[in-house]
């Protein structure tokens, strides 16, 4: 039996270039991805982290970086809840399509017994939405998406 | 192998009433569902149509419950010789409210095995939602050229 895996798909109107770099620019990321900073070089082999004020919640290794097209890389989440839990892996598709990006997001590798891949058919859709949403108008979804997220965990 | 099943998340700095307005006016959803005007009184067991620009029916099927704005399911199959072997699939909007914001979930669902239709509804969703999103929270909607969606592929 094959691993489980989420993928999900989004149009945003944007060009490949400022969406590469609002999902790997940490003065973007801590704006729509609920205050989670992300650091990397983004070269295959670098490591990544994403801070949430100051304190290291995601972390992994680059594996594909093809700016604007695609971006691989594995994913390990810091709390004590999901640190034993299998390495996973988000893969970005950018393909351009009219006026907007088609944006795939793939996690896949996951450890079907665990957190993370409970969390994650509620998180990515949330990421996504305020990523789709801060590109377009400027702004991320507003806080009580947080609280939605409190609310679910 | 399990029958396939299509579920779509996302959040929407709307209401709830704008949301349902969107998904069941003609006119509203020609503007961003690829010039499809749905049309149907909106009663449970009356017909629902899917309209092309030219007044021709793509998809047809049935309304099965309606709860404004809260919870809307119909089923549909396109009407294409393509399809004519598969049986109307159903479709189920539920719209929760958080704050300033709504979260849509879309489950679709009773396709058979091997269903071309889940095929091809499984790339036009994602384009017909973010339209839907970025036509709440923008004005406009996006603009992404049919062939785009590679749905004959």
């Amino acid at each position: 039996m094959s691993k489980p895996e989420f993928v999900y798909v989004t149009y945003i109107e944007t060009t490949p270039e400022k969406l590469w770099q609002a999902l790997t620019e940490g003065d973007f990321t801590e704006q729509y991805w609920f205050a989670h900073r992300a650091t990397s070089d983004w070269n295959v082999g670098s490591s990544y982290h994403f801070t949430l004020e100051g304190e290291k919640r995601l972390e992994g290794k680059v594996l594909i970086s093809d700016p604007p097209r695609k971006l691989a890389y594995t994913w390990n989440g810091c709390s004590e809840e999901v640190r034993r839990e299998r390495t996973s892996r988000v893969t970005f598709d950018l393909e351009p399509r009219g006026k907007a990006v088609k944006l795939t997001m793939t996690h896949d590798n996951l450890d079907e017994a665990g957190v993370t891949f409970r969390g994650i058919a509620d998180g990515w859709p949330m990421v996504l939405a305020s990523l789709k949403s801060f590109l377009e108008t400027g702004r991320p979804l507003s806080d009580d998406v947080r609280t939605i997220q409190a609310v679910a965990a | 192998m399990s029958k396939p099943e299509f579920i779509y998340v996302t959040y929407i700095e709307t209401t709830p009433e704008k949301l349902w307005h969107a998904l069941t006016d003609g006119d509203f959803t020609q503007r961003y569902w690829f010039g499809a005007r749905l049309r149907s009184d909106w009663k449970a067991g009356s017909s629902f149509e899917m309209v092309r620009s030219d007044g021709t029916v793509s998809d047809a099927g049935k309304v099965v419950e309606v709860d404004p704005p809260r919870r809307l399911a119909y089923t549909f199959i396109n009407q294409s010789d393509k399809y004519k072997n598969e049986f109307p699939a159903l479709a189920t909007f539920v719209l929760e409210p958080y704050g300033k914001l709504v979260k849509l979930t879309l489950t679709h669902e009773g396709f058979a095995e091997g269903s071309k239709f889940y095929s091809g509804i499984s790339k036009g969703w994602p384009a017909i939602l973010s339209s839907l999103k970025s036509i709440l929270e923008t004005g406009q909607p996006l603009d992404i050229p049919f062939e785009a969606l590679k749905m004959e592929a």
